[in-house]
């Protein structure tokens, strides 16, 4: 298992490492004068030359490269101070460290993520459970149809038609927003509960027609099969053998839902004027903030690579037959 | 005011482009309403159009005159898309930062304006507008008693001294140069590499501070407009002890009503009050509310939604700079209630389809263009009556001297353009049918509506457009090139402060053709630059002859630009926000005077 981690890890830093370069290099070797584009109306050659200046862009690109890079892992130091390692560069924007800029932001897409998940997998997972418990029954079908209808909405459907009728008619809550969860875990959770209720409604249905279906493939199984007919309990037949060998497939699936939503819900930040990691990249990119958009790819990279490694790790567990040598 | 050059001021621009063909779905009694709209900005445009008086001492002296009604307490939430783009005031050069900069940041000079939107230049921290002397080449300033900084300490004219000094150094790029320009010439950096940095000031004979409360400006020429320079927010005062250089811009010090109480970048802002600003040296501001909370991630049309539910926190909520979502516009304007918490009126900006003299050389062409451009379409484009006005000429309704009757290519009788015309024009220029045109435009939903409004147009006098859409982010840095390979595009300009100088010198000005620069067409007329030249030494009201003389130059006999539209500005603000109006001098909210009606 150790050697197997420490494999995982190393491969990781490569990919990183590989994934850093290229990305830089495909950004910044685009003919495309950054200087002039983070310059305001007073733009003449003098204050191109400034600013240039004050971005590094006059040093040359491997230099460049070489910064940013002992950067991540050293620190850097820049006009406005010194960027504290791990640094992924300044912003062209708002002259604001990277690293801050994406650590300021991950609160409320950690937040999102895991109150959106808590619901959706205790709901999606159990209702999907329980209609494959009860197979061919009305309540199967019901949770089927359920889920079937929720699964073709859209955030950026649902979410405004929520905002609609619980803030802007009835003003029975106020607009979604970030309050520090230490601050007060109550007005914490009451502020993201509309993004929460409708990210969830959507994954909800998601995993409970994916968890219905891979219980009912389990439920099949020989091993369950032969486990009932020596007479075990339904119940420990149901969750020992038919729950944990379903599990499989849908840690895969969330794992990678996860890398995604902790990477950035832009569609959800955006349908709820959240600022999280995923308005930082959208913004990032439309304005050519390079720096940024780098930071934020890699801060994206690093959560698929630690998630597939965290996968990996789960299904060792869940399934003994897995082997990670 | 170029708003759209720098990153912060695009959003500005996308936000302004205040659409509405839904408009066209107003009931009936929107006429009467809608007239009553257009009479009111009108009103408000004769007041901007008149030249602007400067105050002395007794005008400059504080506390402003109550705002009826007001009451103390409250905080104001403050809607915006993006965040500001700087806070260091000498970086300031837009329109939501010179807002904030209201709030915060005080200068020598600021304007103050009466009930009617009348305008005139008071002493900020000085006791007056200021005093010229030697024909206008010395302007002094004594600084008024009690000014202080957020921290307590006093401002003396070594403060005012190092806030123009630091303007020559590499901490400072992205502000106005209209001062030290006057003061240094256009290479301004080299006379103090450094600014005051290391020691080292501008002599004497440039500025000087013969005691603690005076401020000597000497320059080469006669320099009427100076007092409106100094109210712009680039030069507020950065007090030297508190000067972080590059940090300054994260966590400025305060003067003014409000100071900075916590930034998140891209997130939040929040003011609370400064209790070293003492009202009684103030003649414009007020501190009614405690104080204000920015949040910057709201995007137009959620603040529209927001503001119409007028719910919660909503209710005391206003846009900032934004402007009502187009699509959401025929809501505002036909709900009366919602109406009644709206201001209108115009801004400053000009939408003109700049032509490449370099590349268009027939003036019968660049007229059967400008004859050939549907104005009232390329309008709707951008927001209908509420978004924009049909433009006869190249200076806006907020500009001294702006004529609302002048129209020399008849677009007031003919507003969807004159095809016909346009046709004899072409064919007197022996301009073949199929001629092709490079029209270049930015890959914004307004741009790409206007594009098509274009391409359509000038295909039905005999062009074949050839459109090509550029990033929004790089628009201007690509049709900024002498060598841009497009024949024409739509730009937008608008003036620094009240004064003709400050639209016709960078935009039509022909000493000032480089790569970068805002003279997008690239006109180089010597009688131009000649009245550019007289103009500028000139006191405003004798220098609008002259203005109106090049004006009427670069209209008829040039046409660089054809004019198209005057932008417009329809916000809303919440049900418990007291004292707003439109001002006359931001072209948005009147921020000075904010209250809440319950606190």
């Amino acid at each position: 298992m150790l050697q197997f981690l420490v494999r995982r890890l190393i491969g990781a830093v490569v990919i990183m490492f590989l994934i850093g370069a290229f990305t830089f290099f495909l950004f910044y070797t685009v003919p495309q004068d950054f200087a002039q584009l983070s310059c305001g109306k007073n733009c003449s050659p003098e204050n191109i030359a400034v600013i240039r200046e004050n971005l590094g862009l006059d040093k040359p690109i491997t230099t460049q490269f070489w910064e940013f890079m002992r950067g991540i892992v050293a620190g850097r130091d820049f006009a406005v101070g010194h960027c504290s390692a791990p640094c992924l560069g300044q912003s062209f924007d708002t002259g604001d460290f990277v690293w801050d800029s994406i650590m300021d932001r991950f609160p409320l897409t950690l937040s999102l993520t895991v109150g959106s998940l808590v619901i959706f997998l205790v709901i999606g997972l159990g209702s999907g459970m329980l209609a494959a418990w009860k197979r061919g029954t009305v309540v199967d079908k019901a949770v089927s149809g359920a889920s079937m209808v929720l699964s073709s909405f859209q955030i950026y459907f649902l979410g405004p038609i929520v905002l609609g009728i619980f803030v802007y008619s009835t003003g029975w809550m106020d607009n979604p927003k970030y309050v520090p969860f230490l601050e007060s875990p109550i007005d914490w959770a009451v502020a993201l509960l509309i993004p929460w209720a409708v990210m969830a409604t959507i994954f909800t249905a998601q995993y409970t027609r994916m968890s219905r279906s891979t219980m009912i493939e389990q439920l099949q199984e020989e091993h369950v099969r032969t486990a009932r007919a020596k007479g075990m309990p339904q119940r420990y037949v149901f969750f020992r053998y038919a729950w944990r060998g379903s599990l499989a497939p849908i840690v895969t699936i969330l794992g990678m839902d996860l890398s995604g939503l902790l990477a950035g819900g832009v569609v959800t930040e955006f349908t709820f004027d959240l600022a999280g990691i995923g308005r930082l990249a959208v913004d990032s990119s439309m304005s050519k903030d390079l720096p940024v958009t780098m930071g934020v790819m890699l801060f994206g990279a690093f959560f698929i690579l630690l998630l597939n490694i965290v996968v990996d790790l789960a299904y060792a567990y869940i399934d003994p037959r897995v082997r990670l040598a | 005011m170029n708003p759209i050059r720098s990153r912060s001021a695009r959003a500005i621009v996308i936000a302004a482009a205040a659409g509405s063909l839904a408009l066209t779905g107003c009931s009936s009694n929107d006429s009467g309403k809608d007239a009553k709209d257009q009479s009111k900005s009108k009103q408000d445009a004769a007041s901007q159009s008149k030249p602007v008086v400067y105050g002395d001492a007794g005008a400059s002296t504080g506390p402003a005159a109550e705002v009826p009604g007001a009451k103390p307490g409250g905080t104001i939430n403050i809607y915006t898309q993006s965040d500001l783009s700087h806070m260091d005031p000498g970086q300031i050069y837009v329109s939501d930062a010179g807002q904030f900069a209201n709030l915060v940041h005080r200068k020598l000079t600021n304007y103050q304006e009466d009930d009617k939107g009348n305008l005139t230049v008071v002493g900020d921290i000085a006791t007056d507008a200021g005093k010229s002397s030697n024909d206008g080449k010395t302007w002094t300033y004594t600084l008024k008693d009690g000014i202080k900084d957020e921290d307590g300490n006093a401002i003396t004219s070594a403060d005012v001294r190092h806030t123009i000094e630091r303007q020559y150094s590499k901490v400072i790029f992205d502000g106005p140069s209209f001062v030290q320009t006057w003061l240094s010439g256009s290479d301004y950096r080299k006379a103090l590499p450094d600014g005051p940095y290391k020691g080292k000031h501008l002599p004497d004979s440039v500025l000087s501070t013969p005691d603690a409360k005076t401020v000597v400006f000497n320059f080469d020429k006669p320099r009427p407009d100076l007092p409106q320079a100094l109210s712009m927010a680039g030069y507020a005062i950065v007090p030297e002890k508190a000067d972080t250089k590059e940090k300054y811009d994260k966590a400025p010090k305060s003067l003014g009503p409000y100071k900075i109480a916590e930034h998140k970048p891209g997130k939040s802002l929040k003011l609370v009050k400064n209790t070293n600003w003492d009202a009684k040296t103030d003649a414009v501001r007020h501190q009614y509310v405690d104080g204000y909370d920015f949040t910057t991630t709201i995007d137009q049309p959620s603040q529209t939604k927001r503001l119409i539910a007028d719910q919660g926190e909503a209710k005391n909520a206003m846009q900032f700079t934004d402007s009502v979502d187009p699509a959401q516009t025929s809501t505002v304007i036909g709900d009366a209630a919602v109406n009644k918490r709206t201001i209108k009126g115009y801004q400053p900006y000009v939408w003109q389809m700049s032509f490449n003299l370099d590349r268009l050389k027939d003036k019968k062409v660049r007229d059967a263009i400008t004859y050939a451009i549907p104005n009232q379409s390329m309008i709707q484009a951008d927001g209908g009556k509420y978004g924009g006005e049909l433009a006869g000429g190249l200076f806006a309704p907020t500009l001294p001297g702006f004529d609302a009757t002048y129209d020399p290519f008849g677009k007031l009788k003919k507003p969807n353009g004159d095809p016909a015309k346009a046709k004899a024009l072409l064919k007197e220029a022996g301009v073949a049918e199929g001629t092709k045109l490079t029209y270049a435009y930015s890959n914004t939903p307004r741009g790409q509506k206007q594009m098509v409004i274009i391409k359509d147009a000038l295909a039905k006098i005999g062009f074949d457009v050839q459109a090509k859409e550029i990033d929004r982010a790089t628009f201007y840095e690509q049709i900024g090139k002498i060598d841009n390979g497009f024949d024409l595009y739509m730009t937008g300009w608008g003036q620094d402060w009240a004064s003709q100088s400050t639209v016709v010198t960078p935009v039509y000005d022909g000493t000032l053709v480089a790569d970068g620069q805002p003279n997008y067409s690239h006109i180089n007329d010597p009688q131009v630059n000649k009245l550019i030249e007289e103009a500028l030494v000139l006191e405003p009201e004798a220098a609008a002859k002259k203005w109106e003389e090049a004006h009427k130059r670069i209209v008829e006999e040039i046409n660089p630009a054809a004019p198209v539209y005057y932008s417009k500005q329809l916000q809303l603000f919440g049900s418990n926000i007291g004292g707003a109006r439109y001002s006359t001098n931001s072209s948005y909210i009147d921020i000075n005077r904010l209250y809440l009606i319950q606190p």
